[in-house]
């Protein structure tokens, strides 16, 4: 019965231990998506949200648990699109050369895919004449243009200013609703609380709380929930 | 009264050098010539015996001056000698038309002719140049010889090889790399003991002297030195030292009892002596450089050529290190640090002398190809150095967001990696292809005659390195300029952010 049900989640994760050195990052981490689900992944600086975010895409090598997941996108904090090529050929690069696309269909779907983000009209630029938001947009089409059903968004409102924040939030929310899983870390309580369908709390890497972010993050019950939002009050009011 | 101590201290330091420098007579050859000219005393390194040693001894005796001697590259013995660094030069210095014209030359002291050795096997196929049409001759570069080679060249089709020492060319003859070496008959009977195997045809070829030189001004020196050598022409003191080094033979007391009755005791000047700055000098210098202009095009295209194949070897190779250190296991990656270490921390002059002459027992390598192999083997190692850190420099979350996105490791390094890796690479490698385009002037050790050593002919033969240095540096500048163009170009194209 059990084990139907884990068929058909995007995402499962059990018991993910992941040490480095005598440090113990993970602890123990179940984690799952469905398709339609926007999961947000909160906690402290060094609670173990980013190593988990990367350790679902293949990246960390883990030392116990299971993960189970579809093809993965992923979108990092710091974009790293590729500097020598331009937006629309960053995006292009891997349906040519990974799924053997025809070069003219590749372009045509990356044109699509920047002009749903709003940023058709960059496609010629350099990585480097872009702005943080327009880069984010290129770095999540770049992600996409290989048809993840699983995109992991590595904190993605850290470099947006607050109006730019809810044009990303109704991006996420689009892709969602076209029917794929979206597991994202973050800082933001308010974004994880307009946009998010369920929010996971790390803490000494273990989840201390998961639930609905309306419900979580009105009502924290577990003491690191409660600091993180007092942090995030703090940083507001500066 | 503080002036006039100054002035005083000042006339005492002006007055007292002269003085010293009178006693002392600083006399310049060149050591690596060994014996019988001039030679470190096997019994004792810090002393120098020879003929060449002993004749200086003479002189510096005769004028009652203590001898002082100064090591001056062979090919450098002129210029050295023009600026004043030594007195009188004597290091089986050979009696030629241009130094006599650029400096003042004594009267000959030996006479010497050029023979021909070959290998024994070739004695009776090679007996004289008309026998050698096609085949390569060496000879040591920058002497009469040498020049003797050059219009064979033209008379008989000859390919005259020129070496930087007297050793090598035999070594080379016995190796098979050349037919024959032309050159004096004291050297050749040095390398007759010295190599088996090889015959040295009796028959003179040229006949020349040698000859003591000294600064152009300094004509009164060598008339005292003129004086010198007929009295120990005169009273066996020469022949004596000749036959203690075993170098006498019937031609020189011909060539004493010439010196003797041509000219009359007391009387200045000698034979072909012409002094500096006439018309005469100027019309030699013009006619040279239309001479050796078409020879230094030819040799700045052979710098060229063997640049760029270094290069493009050093390039390809360096790529190649660069990615087995990077992506390699623990074994290839030492074994390829090694491979670095080695090639940066040892000369590449030794590395050319090891590939051309300490690995010709097991391949014989021909000269170009040794020249090539050696700058393009010893270049691999910094180019790999560039390329390592262009590739370490690419942000590992470009990577990362490679390996999510299903690119292959080959993939990423072809697509990704290297693209960018190149990029940041461009402005160091540049340097390092205009470096090698100098550096290639080494080669000129493995008797490839490329634009520096071209120069260098060009300058021993006209007795002034002026025209021809601004010549060589004109062409170094018209093959190196336009590359950094190019290379700044393609950077601005290019040009990555700054992180």
């Amino acid at each position: 019965m059990e084990d139907a049900d884990a068929m058909s989640h995007v995402l499962e994760a059990r018991g993910v231990h992941l040490r480095r050195g005598s440090r113990e990052i993970l602890r123990g981490v179940n984690l799952r998506a469905d398709a339609g689900e926007i999961v947000a992944l909160m906690g402290l600086s060094g609670s173990g949200k980013t190593t988990m975010l990367r350790c679902i895409a293949g990246l960390e090598a883990r030392d116990a648990g299971e993960v189970t997941a579809a093809k993965v996108g992923m979108v990092f904090q710091f974009h790293y699109l590729f500097e020598h090529l331009s937006a629309i050929d960053n995006v292009t690069l891997a349906p040519t050369h990974v799924q053997h696309v025809p070069l003219a269909d590749a372009r045509k779907r990356a044109h699509a895919l920047l002009e749903q983000l709003g940023v058709g009209h960059r496609a010629e630029a350099l990585p480097r004449e872009l702005s943080g938001g327009e880069a984010q947009r290129v770095a999540i089409a770049r992600a996409l243009a290989v048809d993840p059903p699983l995109l992991l968004l590595d904190e993605p409102t850290a470099s947006l200013d607050p109006a730019r924040r809810n044009d990303l939030g109704d991006a996420l929310v689009q892709l969602a609703t076209s029917g794929r899983a979206l597991v994202m870390t973050s800082h933001d309580d308010d974004f994880v609380r307009d946009f998010a369908t369920r929010v996971v709390v790390l803490a000494n890497g273990e989840v201390v709380e998961e639930g609905d972010p309306q419900t979580v993050l009105t009502s924290p019950s577990h003491p690191s929930t409660k600091e993180l939002l007092q942090i995030g009050r703090a940083r507001r009011v500066q | 009264m503080r002036l006039a101590v100054f002035l005083l201290v000042l006339t005492a330091l002006i007055g007292a050098k002269p003085l010293h420098a009178q006693h002392v007579m600083r006399w310049g050859g060149d050591a690596e010539g060994g014996a019988p000219f001039v030679e470190a005393d096997a019994r004792d390194p810090s002393k120098l015996v020879g003929f060449d040693v002993e004749i200086a001894e003479l002189i510096a005796k005769r004028l009652g001056r203590t001898p002082q001697f100064l090591q001056v590259q062979f090919t450098s013995l002129d210029q050295s000698a023009k600026r004043g660094d030594f007195e009188i030069g004597l290091s089986g210095i050979e009696d030629i038309p241009a130094r006599r014209q650029s400096l003042a030359a004594s009267i000959p002291y030996y006479e010497f002719r050029e023979v021909m050795t070959v290998r024994a096997g070739d004695r009776d196929r090679f007996r004289s140049l008309d026998d050698l049409k096609g085949k390569r001759v060496a000879t040591l570069g920058g002497t009469m010889a040498y020049d003797l080679l050059l219009d064979a060249e033209r008379t008989h089709g000859i390919t005259a090889v020129s070496y930087d020492d007297d050793v090598h060319p035999y070594s080379d003859l016995v190796l098979g790399r050349v037919d024959a070496v032309v050159l004096d008959n004291v050297l050749a009977d040095r390398a007759m003991r010295r190599n088996q195997g090889l015959v040295t045809h009796a028959d003179a070829l040229a006949v020349g002297h040698y000859i003591v030189i000294t600064a152009p001004e300094n004509t009164a020196l060598r008339d005292q030195v003129d004086t010198i050598l007929r009295d120990a022409m005169r009273d066996g003191t020469l022949e004596s030292i000749f036959k203690k080094w075993r170098v006498w033979n019937e031609d020189q007391p011909a060539l004493y009892a010439r010196q003797l009755e041509t000219v009359a005791p007391g009387t200045p000047g000698t034979p072909g002596t012409q002094p500096l700055g006439t018309p005469g000098t100027v019309r030699t210098v013009r006619t040279s450089v239309g001479a050796y202009l078409p020879s230094l095009l030819r040799a700045a295209v052979i710098t060229l050529v063997l640049s760029c194949a270094a290069m493009a070897l050093a390039v390809s190779l360096g790529m190649m290190i660069a990615i087995g250190r990077v992506y390699g296991d623990p074994l290839s990656r030492l074994i390829l640090t090694v491979y670095v270490e080695v090639m940066r921390g040892t000369p590449v002059l030794l590395q050319l002398f090891v590939i051309y002459y300490g690995l010709a027992a097991v391949i014989r390598l021909p000269a170009f190809i040794a020249a090539l192999l050696g700058l393009g083997l010893n270049y691999a190692a910094y180019e790999s150095e560039i390329y390592r850190s262009a590739l370490e420099a690419v942000p590992r979350g470009q990577l990362d967001a490679a390996r999510i996105l299903g690119f292959t490791r080959l993939q990423t390094l072809r697509l990704i990696r290297a693209p960018q890796a190149f990029r940041l690479a461009l402005a160091p490698m540049t340097n390092d292809f205009v470096a090698l385009l100098k550096d290639s002037s080494l080669v000129s050790m493995l008797t490839v005659v490329e634009l520096t050593k071209q120069t260098q002919i060009f300058a021993t033969n006209i007795g002034s390195w002026v025209i021809p240095g601004v010549l060589c540096a004109l062409l170094y500048l018209a093959m190196s300029l336009p590359l950094g163009f190019l290379a700044r170009r393609l950077e601005q194209r290019w040009r990555m952010p700054t992180p």
